[in-house]
């Protein structure tokens, strides 16, 4: 028996993914367990893997489209087995309807009404199956409420079939009620300059633009922030990282120490180990921590799992792997997503401090700055010394100040005595 | 004789004005036959029937894509006809017409004759190596191998396309013929065809038109007594094809086709008729093809004739009877004659040489098509239409640039007016249609005044749309006069629609893409006059699936001149959109400037609106500028009139720039939705500014049926104000929807 194939629901709570190409051709048989399809999500490439050995009869969604999760991509047959009349095969499975576009209603019956011009032919409108979740958008209301970055789930459409039209998306931008607080400008209520304007260009958004424009959005008008700053002397700690490197091939990044160091002070301090959910605080036994990564295209977070339990050589080789596949866009779903915490280090750029936006659902995160040599004061005297500060930006809604100012104090006297990092 | 019943009743023969006559040589003849000439004969019917057994050879092959439908058989009537001609004598034929084609590309570069006995001039060999080619759908080829075996034509030596659709030369080369004898000359043309093809309209159609206007056509008719392999006389009750002529008033000749002499005669004697100028003739050569319609199995082993017939034809072979002559008059030796064969096949071998390499690692005398000679597949669509280069430094205008007076005046008037200028100005410009020539300018006032002013050029036709439009492509492509045709009513295109679609909108594509056809087709739509489901339709929809045709739709008596006139300046086919709605408005137009052009793909924004953009023409303009005024307080549409339909004149940038600032589509036209206009252009609109529409393009279209008689029922199949408010209110566009 031929069987559908659907898009799977790579990402929790995603309602669709995009079908970036098929890996195997028509007809060519596939083992299980071998990529037949990379799927991109927003974060993620994707490869779905052949769950038993078969062979695709045909695609049902060329490669580059959006398709819902659970909507038929494919019908698969076992190896050899043969399919005769595939289009009444593919009819069977109900897959025609998605395949093709919906066929207009029986032939009118030439009446005039005012809302039908006499033989205009106007099919009837397919409705949206109840409870599918698909939003019926027009394709400018789309374009535009992305312009805007307007959460079209929160429009109520007033065309045909609660199609959201452009004048949805313009009341709402009106409105202002979904558009971003943090959003600098208003773009979509002025016009659009074209690209073909001079003076500048238009950069269309990827992908990854958009979700981190939508994530952090929600972040920060969702997630009451607050911040802690931190400073630690790091002269050991470098002393520290020196030691551990003469030895190894493995080279162990001031960072790892640091997300290392956040490990132990939320093990210490547990009530920082919480994410917020609508019903409940959720504290969480292991810790895994998301760590920032720059990439040609955006920002990324791969995150790190139980990283209590790893030696500092394992968390530079995971995180150093990590990274390399998050600039190459091999990262898989599941690698982005979980963690309470991360850390966002701009060292390397001498940034003195800075404060992060939190990742949701995450509870806080680490900004980290450049460690400089600074004059301290140790009793009465000034000495040079190396300093590294952090700011810690904190949701409010988990979290109170004093658990986040007991976390910075264990995490600061953590780094000023490094061999406890490690115990 | 009749007897009974009528006894009272004197029954006395007629007897046909023009006469039926059988030509048969004699020995006499064939004494007196001028040595060149049958020298000549003889080496044109070995040149041709070498060629057809090469072509055959490669259809053997497979290197002929297509069929090849041989002639070999019936060489000696088109030689025979053709000797006499002059290269400035035009023919055209039929699928069938290598031989044809052949035989006028030979004669028009060896006007002196050809002998025997010499190898051929490198003239000839190109002509013929060309003419292969084309065969086997190569660029070097005529038409770059766009036309094949069934479209050859030379234009240059008189040959001006053969055609694959079983009669649909015939009335082309009226057209050649008309402009022969209006351009003052005594040039004539010939249209070879077939027993089959003696059945079909066209052919009729052009026998009675060709008749009536004494064009110097003759009609030459290969009666090879099979039309696939079907007998003539199971398709007629008159299977001596010639006894047509002379119900038509054409003088008629049968002649045997296997007797190259006796063609040649009947052909001097036909040409001396057409070259006074009395018009028309026929000509029926029994011949007989050796072969099936194609390929190179004989007819018998398809079981629709007998061996023994193909063996008593071929007992009669025209190269044997033309050979037994030169020798017997010493004229040419036995061997002269075995070697000028010989010669001419080594001839079509090494040609073949130039097309053809062996296969790559192939079987043995495996052959193929050398790559290099394949026409680029970048070619495929070059030459559907003209450049317009034509329009370079034309005066163009619209109606913000014009700085004439204008007016405010009557369309119709506009309509006579216009075509009066340019004939006047341009003595190429010819006018023809039913009746245009009486009820002061035809059944509307078209042509009000023009034939009295230009008796010869104001034509008016027989009822035959397919003859006379096909006339009017024929003088199209001949290219000295500028046919100007009238349908009475649009819905008569499907009486034509080989003319208008197989030929006019093909023929410049299918011949290479250089042989331009400029005809203008005037067709009025006639929606609300009461005549019903045959005469109301609008044939912008099915014009606008023939890539060759230019459409132009003027909603002013302004539009209308400028568009007349770039439509005459245009060089190819346009159909020029009339209405009778129209012509009795009244509207702004020149009042003394009949010669501005307006611009090529540029359509007219006539209403400036936010919310919907409505795309419409024609009469639909002034309805749906109405329906606008009616929804102006709560809806803002953008009305735009096309004025140019067809895809490659659409003014896209207009279009273009009215969606990306309303984001909702609104076409709207009158006519049945079947053979309606609006679906190309929505399916255009979607695919190219998908994220511009706010939702689907919309339309307004007339019903399902064809309007009736019955007033009430012709008013609800079609759509007009009324309907494009509804259309309007349907979109949920505006302020308050
Ligand atoms: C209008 C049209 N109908 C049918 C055909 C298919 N067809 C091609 S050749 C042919 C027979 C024509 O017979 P005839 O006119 O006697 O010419 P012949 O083949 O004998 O030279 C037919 C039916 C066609 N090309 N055009
Ligand atoms: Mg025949």
């Amino acid at each position: 028996m031929p069987e559908l194939l659907r898009m799977p629901e790579v990402a929790a709570g995603a309602t669709s993914a995009l079908l970036s190409s098929w890996s195997v051709p028509v007809d060519a048989e596939y083992a299980s367990g071998s990529v037949i399809a990379v799927i991109e999500t927003d974060k993620a490439v994707v490869d779905m893997e052949a769950e038993a050995p078969g062979r695709i009869l045909r695609t049902l969604v060329a490669e580059g489209t959006e398709v819902a999760v659970g909507d038929p991509i494919a019908v698969t047959a076992a190896p050899g087995e043969q399919v005769d009349d595939l289009d009444a095969a593919v009819a069977a499975l109900g897959a025609a309807s998605t395949a093709a576009p919906a066929a207009p209603a029986s032939e009118p019956d030439v009446s005039p009404s005012p809302a039908a011009p006499a033989g205009s032919g106007t099919p009837a409108p397919p409705t949206a199956a109840a409870g599918s979740g698909r939003i019926f958008i027009s394709p400018i209301a789309r374009k535009r409420a992305n312009e805007a970055g307007i959460d079209v789930t929160a429009i109520v459409g007033t065309g045909p079939n609660g199609r959201i039209r452009r004048r949805d998306v313009e009341a709402a931008i009106a409105a202002g009620g979904t558009r971003p607080a943090a959003s600098p400008s208003a773009p979509a209520a002025t016009a659009t300059p074209s690209a073909t304007e001079p003076g500048f260009v238009d950069i269309p958004h990827t992908r990854l633009r958009r979700a981190i424009a939508t994530r952090l959005t929600e972040s920060v008008t969702t997630a009451p922030h607050f911040y802690v700053k931190g400073s630690a002397r790091v002269d050991r700690l470098m002393e520290l990282r020196a030691e551990i490197n003469a030895g190894e091939d493995v080279k162990v990044s001031v960072n790892d120490l640091l997300v290392k160091a956040m490990a132990r002070a939320h093990s210490l301090v547990p009530a920082m180990n919480v994410i917020w959910t609508e019903d409940h605080v959720r504290q969480f036994s292991g810790v895994d921590i998301a760590i920032a990564v720059a990439t040609d295209t955006g920002l990324v977070t791969p995150v790190l799992r139980g990283v209590e339990a790893l030696s500092v050589t394992q968390i530079a080789r995971a995180s150093r792997d990590l990274a390399e596949r998050a600039r190459s866009g091999q990262l898989r779903q599941h690698e982005l997503e979980g963690g309470t915490t991360s850390i966002s280090n701009l060292g390397m750029y001498g940034t003195e401090e800075f404060t992060a936006i939190i990742n949701p659902p995450h509870s806080s995160i680490l900004a980290v700055g450049a460690a400089r040599p600074e004059p301290v004061v140790v009793g009465d005297s000034i000495v040079p010394a190396t300093v590294l500060r952090v700011i810690l930006s904190v949701d409010h809604r988990p979290v109170d100040g004093a658990i986040a100012a007991q976390w910075m104090r264990e995490f600061t006297v953590l780094l000023e005595s490094p061999g406890r990092i490690l115990a | 004789m009749f007897c009974d019943g009528f006894g009272m009743s004197e029954v006395s023969p007629l007897q046909q004005s023009a006469p039926w006559v059988r030509l048969e040589t004699t020995d006499a003849d064939w004494d007196a036959a001028d040595p060149g000439l049958l020298a000549t004969m003889f080496a044109e019917l070995v040149l041709i029937r070498s060629f057809e057994e090469f072509v055959l050879q490669l259809a053997g092959e497979g290197l002929i894509h297509g069929p090849a439908h041989s002639s070999i058989g019936q060489e000696g009537g088109a030689v025979g006809s053709a000797l006499p001609l002059v290269t400035q004598d035009t023919v055209n034929g039929t699928h069938r017409g290598h031989h044809q084609f052949l035989a006028k590309v030979l004669t028009h570069l060896a006007p002196g004759g050809i002998d025997p006995t010499q190898p051929v001039s490198p003239e000839i060999r190109e002509a013929l190596l060309r003419t292969l080619a084309e065969i086997c759908g190569l660029d070097r080829g005529w038409s770059h191998g766009r036309g094949g075996s069934m479209h050859l034509r030379w234009d240059e030596a008189g040959a001006i396309g053969t055609n694959a659709i079983v009669g649909g030369g015939v009335p082309l080369a009226a057209g050649s013929a008309w402009a022969h004898r209006h351009a003052g000359t005594d040039n004539v043309a010939v249209t070879y065809f077939g027993d089959g093809a003696s059945n079909i309209g066209s052919t009729l159609e052009t026998f009675n038109l060709a008749a009536a206007w004494r064009l110097p056509l003759c009609f030459f008719i290969e009666n090879n007594r099979y039309a696939v392999s079907t007998n003539v006389s199971e398709v007629t009750a008159e299977d001596r094809l010639s006894a047509r002529g002379p119900g038509f008033g054409i003088p008629s000749w049968q002649v045997d086709g296997m007797d190259p002499l006796a063609v040649y005669l009947a052909m001097q004697q036909a040409l001396e008729y057409m070259r006074a100028g009395k018009g028309a003739t026929l000509i029926e050569a029994d011949v007989y093809r050796y072969f099936h319609q194609n390929g190179p199995f004989p007819g018998s082993a398809f079981r629709y004739r007998t061996k023994e017939e193909e063996a008593q034809w071929r007992a009669r072979d025209p190269i044997d009877r033309v050979a037994g002559h030169l020798v017997r008059r010493g004229i040419l030796s036995e061997d002269a004659i075995t070697e000028a064969i010989d010669r001419s096949r080594a001839l079509m071998a090494e040609i073949g040489e130039v097309l053809l390499e062996p296969v790559p690692d192939g079987k043995p005398g495996e052959r193929r098509i050398r790559p290099s000679e394949w026409p680029d597949p970048g070619f495929v669509d070059t030459g559907i239409r003209g450049d317009l280069s034509e329009f370079d430094g034309v005066r163009t205008v619209d109606r913000d640039t014009f700085t004439g007076a204008v007016q405010e005046m009557k369309f119709i008037d506009a309509v006579a007016a216009v075509m009066g200028r340019r004939m006047e100005l341009d003595s190429s410009v010819v006018v023809l249609g039913e009746d245009i020539h009486r009820l002061s300018g035809g059944t509307n006032g078209a042509t009000k005044g023009l034939k009295d002013a230009h008796p010869d050029r104001i034509l008016g036709t027989p009822i035959s749309e397919n003859a006379f439009t096909g006339l009017a492509g024929g003088m199209a492509m001949d290219g000295r006069f500028r046919p100007v045709v009238e349908f009475m009513y649009a819905d008569f295109m499907w009486v034509a629609a080989d003319q208008l679609f197989n030929q006019i909108g093909k023929a410049r594509h299918m011949f290479g893409g250089d042989h331009p056809v400029p005809v203008v087709l005037r067709s009025k739509v006639a929606m609300g006059t009461g005549y019903g489901s045959q005469h109301s339709m609008d044939p912008a929809g099915v014009f606008s699936t023939s890539a060759g045709w230019r459409i132009v739709a003027p909603s002013t008596p302004f539009d209308y001149v400028g568009l007349m006139n770039a439509a005459l300046t245009c060089q190819d086919p346009v159909l020029v959109l009339e209405h009778v709605d129209l012509y009795a408005s009244s509207g702004e137009g020149p009042v003394d400037d009949y010669d501005y052009c307006l611009p090529v793909g540029k359509a007219a924004v006539r209403r400036q609106g936010a919310d919907v953009t409505v795309l419409t023409y024609l009469a639909m303009t002034s309805y749906v500028l109405e329906a606008a005024e009616q929804v102006a307080d709560h809806i803002d549409a953008e009305v735009i009139d096309l004025r140019w339909l067809d895809r490659a004149s659409i003014d896209w940038d207009t279009i273009e720039a009215s969606i990306r600032k309303t984001n909702n589509v609104l076409i709207a036209e009158q006519g049945a939705l079947g053979t309606g206009y609006g679906g190309w252009l929505a399916d255009e609109i979607q695919r190219r500014y998908f994220d511009w529409l706010d939702q689907p393009v919309q339309r307004v279209t007339g019903g399902m049926a064809s309007p009736s008689i019955s007033k009430v029922l012709e008013r609800a199949a079609f759509a007009r104000a009324e309907e494009a408010v509804a259309g309007l209110e349907a979109m949920g566009v505006g302020t308050d929807a």
